[in-house]
């Protein structure tokens, strides 16, 4: 069974993990289904409910990937199984007289709802990893991103993880060291090596479950969890002492004390067992730990241990939020708008206004004082109908001219929630072994004093190679023609065949 | 995998400078380093990478050079012993708490070297110790050494070693390292300033992998996987990447599990292969290749589709990785999956003049008349021909598991076009090297904008519906009110994000623990990213989250339907 995060097809399947995306950073993982395992007594069969409505997964099976999903009327109040509610507890006997459906029967096809959708989307290790459940902390898309790619791990290699955890990393170096399913009936070739992770950790429980997900998740055969102390017990898969190796080309520990299990990741491990490296490729480490005395700590070890190229780095990531900024006196009642001045023209022709209706009042104030000691209650009234009347008639005319989607100013800064320090990384080569024999038969393959002086000319394209020798044919051609007509003439060289005769000896 | 040095590879070498050079390794050639000497490339040649070599030489003396591979423990003797020493933490301390040494005293004017400039000239020309005598001696001299603190000491070292020391250091030649090549060394603008840690996200955001192999393939879809479309102005650099998650960048990909042995033989083949070509070039076609002929941009599966702007693409980069794109090599992976396609085949197909003007079929009878060169000029002719329409039709018709875009061209044109080819659910990633270009892809992705779209066309919808169904077979789905007003479709895309990412480097010594003091300024780059989705036909309500007041509401309703749903029973039932 195909993987749906390698190659998901172009339909969703049922049995497949799939997930239901609502928003963004909100997706639910669910495996289709026509039967709920848990039987919670939907007529529907199996149903994911949501915020955004209820989905029997008959809906979701079959569908292009990426499809825009209704939501359908379920009910969710009578269902059979698990009636929680006791106000449902007779209604559920009255149900189960009426009702006698056995599990066996196909689902009841469910209703469209008026309101309410999802989008259906194939699962990916970036969204996984958003939507996974978390066991321990989980190493997001900025780091892994970055650690696979400086790891070289590419298709075919294969790649040691300790501490899978929750299993982000897992998914997304499977999905980089994929280069096809295994399969029992195809032998794999010498040439051909299929890249696979090898993933250990400690906690019994948290093994179970990762090794749950890959099957579920159709990456048996990819990924390899094995249950250990790596500390105390190594790399090799299996037993611990007799396993095989991995032979792995990339190292990724994820662990509390990194320092301790390097000594297990050598060439030559000290109690004369197989190492647990690929002894034909340079070996890639990258640990991950949060505090800078982890780093020294296996900075100092690797050292020890001749790694090389050992270099540390931290990823700063931020997300960033685009809004429209709208500012100015015409946006009043807009949702999200700053009613203010957008510049000094409108602040002055704004105070102008306000300043000219504060004369006119005095005025009137005035008029009145002078014409009658006692103020009319009523003459006040008018005073914001006057205002809001000129105001509204200069502002109109620009507003409605432009869509709400167009108006204000774009502007882009970070989102709120900063991860400002994910954790610290700390990367390491180690190059094949090499030893005096091998140096001794690499001089005699190539021997180390030999540089031809006359320095070979820039190689000669396939095109022009060809061209030379089409050239090369037409001139014999054409002189076996010619010296057939006449055989006593003998034909001068023609300048293209000495081109091409001068190529030869080049 | 990069497990040896292959004659006439490129590969990087890393200077005591901390500068990058990459040169072509051809056998029987020397190798100069500026500098840092001239060596035979031979002597490198099956060697595994990452090793650090000394270049040894008696001067005067012809064919003396020798390489001596540098352990591992001799790179790191500094700081072994600092930390043996266990006083790498603390600063030597006098009885009253005061630092023993501080750089109170020093003299910071250049009297304190006491060998002069001739002086140092001289050693350098007899030096022979790979330079390591030059620095001893210019240490010796150094008059105000006892005055150094450890730190400063430590500088000083490692200031004169970068100058002399006669080592470096093979690096196999990958994307990683040629992004950062081309961002320190080389001109950045010509790959867009392309970070790295960006190069892994894009990867990532892009679910860029190994499609899988074709015999599965075969066997389980009907369509094939891994066919990534991109938009690449970085001379190669994105193309180059994401060839490189596919494992069709390197010529030697697939070519996996070399015992020890087969990789000291192997170069002998190889070199064979190499040199036979530009030798005798009619070799070429009489002899009988390894494996059946592949025609150019034949494969279906774990392709990329690169779009280009101009008659041909600009692909300068990916010469490093043994592809000449004047004139591939027949045997590497992107010859037959790497395919290019321009803007204006993709859209105006016929426009093209090969892919419009096909040439006429000759048949058989007549061609066996035809000379040779006539002959072949015909096949090429017709083989170019049906390429390129094989080529373009394929990526006109869409179902791409992926967009990538990093492009000097303003994105929403680009998106136009090309975000109606992927497959739903298939990722659309943009890399710019500045932020500006990409706000506006978000705005053009903004909440407001898709419920103003999706209003507008429901009452273009309604209207059309109005309408007596005259015209309608033609402009069901069709409106052009609607691409006025929206250059394109905000519904295509969910969950439109922006991000950046930059990685900081520290020095991690012993004792002197910190971030590295300067970096690379310039473009930060970032990166859009979204998911193709295939909006209904249908109206759908977005259904919000109900408050708790409505559901107050709507729950003596709800008291009502039992009798309704217990209908519903009867019905199934």
């Amino acid at each position: 069974m195909p993987s749906p995060f390698l190659t998901p097809g172009s339909h969703s399947s049922l049995d497949q993990l799939a997930l239901l995306h609502l928003r963004r950073d909100h997706a639910i993982p669910t495996v289709l289904r026509l039967h709920d395992d848990e039987d919670a007594g939907y007529k529907e069969g199996k149903v994911e409910t949501t915020r955004f409505g209820s989905f029997p997964h008959t809906t979701l099976t079959g569908q292009l990937w990426g499809s825009q999903i209704g939501a359908s009327k379920v009910d969710t109040g009578s269902r059979r199984g698990r009636g929680p509610q006791k106000k449902n507890q007779k209604l559920k006997r009255k149900v189960d007289e009426i009702d006698s459906a056995t599990p066996g029967e196909s689902p009841k096809a469910a209703v469209a709802a008026s309101s309410g959708f999802l989008h259906l989307v194939y699962p990916t290790p970036e969204l996984w990893t958003t939507s996974l459940p978390h066991r321990t902390q989980v190493v997001y898309t900025p780091d892994y991103s970055y650690i696979l790619h400086r790891l070289r791990v590419r298709p075919g290699c294969t790649v040691i993880e300790a501490g899978a955890g929750s299993g982000s990393f897992t998914h997304a170096a499977v999905r980089a060291a994929f280069n096809g399913y295994p399969t029992d009936d195809a032998p794999t070739t010498k040439k051909r090596r299929l890249g696979k992770v090898c993933s250990f950790e400690y906690h019994e429980q948290r093994a179970g479950k990762v090794r749950q997900e890959i099957h579920e998740h159709g990456l048996d055969g990819l990924v390899e969890v094995t249950h250990r102390d790596v500390y105390k017990d190594g790399f090799l898969l299996k037993d611990p002492k007799t396993g095989t190796s991995p032979k792995a080309n990339a190292i990724f520990l994820d662990l509390p004390a990194p320092w301790l299990a390097l000594k297990h990741l050598v060439r030559h491990p000290s109690d004369g067992g197989e190492s647990p490296l690929d002894p034909t490729s340079p070996v890639y480490l990258c640990t991950f730990s949060p505090c800078l005395e982890q780093v020294q700590r296996t900075i100092s070890t690797l050292r020890q241990l001749s790694w090389l190229s050992i270099s540390m780095v931290e990823v700063n990531h931020h997300r960033i939020e685009v809004k429209r900024e709208k500012t100015g006196l015409e946006y009043e009642r807009v949702r999200g708008a700053v009613v203010f001045p957008k510049d000094v023209d409108e602040a002055v022709a704004k105070m102008r206004h306000v300043e000219e209706h504060s004369r006119k009042y005095r005025e009137m104030m005035h008029q009145l004082d002078d014409e009658e000691s006692t103020p009319m209650p009523a003459s006040t009234k008018p005073e914001p109908e006057k205002e809001e009347v000129p105001e509204t008639d200069a502002s109109t005319p620009q507003t409605s001219n432009i869509p709400p989607y167009k108006q204000g100013r774009l502007v882009h800064r970070s989102e709120q929630d900063l991860k400002t320090h994910t954790s610290y990384l700390v990367f390491a080569v180690l190059p094949r072994d090499w030893t005096e024999e091998d140096e001794q038969r690499c001089r005699e393959k190539w021997p180390p004093h030999q540089v031809d002086l006359t320095q070979p000319e820039k190689p000669k394209g396939r095109k022009q190679l060809k061209r030379e020798r089409k050239e090369r044919l037409e001139e014999e051609q054409k002189k076996q023609q010619q010296e057939d007509q006449q055989p006593q003439q003998q034909e001068e060289p023609t300048p293209a065949q000495e081109q091409a005769n001068a190529a030869e000896q080049a | 995998m990069h497990s040896y040095v292959r004659p006439n590879q490129f590969v990087a070498f890393r200077l005591p400078s901390e500068a990058t050079r990459i040169q072509k390794v051809v056998p029987n050639t020397s190798i100069s380093l500026g500098k840092y000497g001239t060596f035979p490339a031979n002597q490198i040649i099956g060697r595994p990478f990452y090793l650090t070599f000394e270049i040894h030489e008696t001067p005067g003396e012809a064919d003396s050079t020798y390489l001596r591979i540098v352990s591992a423990a001799e790179l790191h003797a500094e700081s072994l012993i600092t930390e043996g020493e266990g006083d790498g933490d603390d600063v030597e301390l006098n009885e009253d708490g005061t630092p023993v040494r501080s750089n109170r005293e020093t003299i910071d004017d250049r009297s304190t070297q006491k060998l002069t400039l001739e002086e140092i000239l001289a050693l350098k020309k007899e030096s022979t110790g790979a330079g390591k005598d030059i620095i001893a001696k210019l240490l010796e001299s150094h008059q105000a050494l006892d005055q150094k603190t450890a730190f400063s000491l430590a500088k000083y070292k490692l200031r004169k070693e970068k100058k002399y020391m006669k080592r470096f250091t093979v690096i196999p030649l990958d994307v990683s390292l040629l992004a950062n090549y081309m961002l320190e060394d080389k001109d950045a603008a010509r790959t867009m300033e392309l970070r790295d840690e960006l190069i892994g996200l894009i990867g990532c955001w892009g679910n860029v992998h190994h499609g899988g192999s074709t015999s599965f393939d075969e066997t389980v879809t009907e369509r094939p996987n891994g066919r990534y479309l991109v938009v690449d102005d970085t001379g190669g650099l994105v193309i180059a990447a994401l060839a490189e998650r596919m494992g069709i960048l390197y010529p030697h990909d697939g070519d996996y599990d070399e015992e020890q042995q087969d990789a000291i033989e192997r170069p002998a083949v190889a070199e064979g292969d190499e040199a036979e070509k530009p030798q005798d070039g009619e070799g070429q076609s009489s002899d009988t290749p390894r494996r059946p002929r592949r025609p150019h941009m034949s494969a279906s599966g774990n392709t990329i589709t690169l779009l280009h702007a101009n008659k041909q693409p600009n692909l300068s980069l990916l010469k490093y990785f043994g592809y000449d794109q004047d004139s591939p090599s027949e045997s590497h992976p992107l010859y037959t999956n790497l395919k290019t396609v321009s803007f204006m085949q993709l859209l105006d197909p016929n426009a093209d003049n090969i892919y419009a003007e096909e040439p006429p079929v000759v048949p058989e009878e007549e061609l066996a008349t035809y000379k040779p060169s006539k002959r072949s000029s015909y096949h090429r002719k017709r083989g170019r021909w049906m390429r390129v329409r094989k080529v373009v039709d394929d990526a006109r018709s869409g179902g791409f598991d992926g967009l990538v875009i990093a492009s000097l061209m303003n994105p929403s044109s680009i998106m136009k076009h090309a975000v109606p080819l992927v497959a739903g659910s298939g990722p659309v990633v943009i890399y710019s090297p500045t932020v500006e270009p990409l706000t506006e892809v978000m705005d053009l992705y903004s909440t407001a904008r898709k419920n103003a779209y999706i209003a507008r066309k429901r009452e273009l919808q309604e209207r059309k519906e109005q309408q007596p169904e005259d015209q309608n077979e033609e402009g069901a789905k069709t409106y052009p009110e609607l691409e006025e007003e929206f250059t394109l479709d905000p519904t295509m895309l969910l969950a439109p994000t922006l991000q950046t990412s930059r990685v900081r480097a520290w020095q991690v010594l012993p004792g002197r623990t910190h971030p590295l003091m300067s970096g690379r300024g310039g473009a930060e780059g970032y990166i859009f990213h979204g998911i193709r989705v295939l909006p209904t036909q249908e109206i759908i309500e977005a259904a919000g989250n109900p408050g708790r007041k409505r559901r107050k509401i709507a729950k003596p309703t709800e008291t009502e339907t039992p009798t309704a749903s217990g209908i519903d029973i009867e019905m199934t039932s």
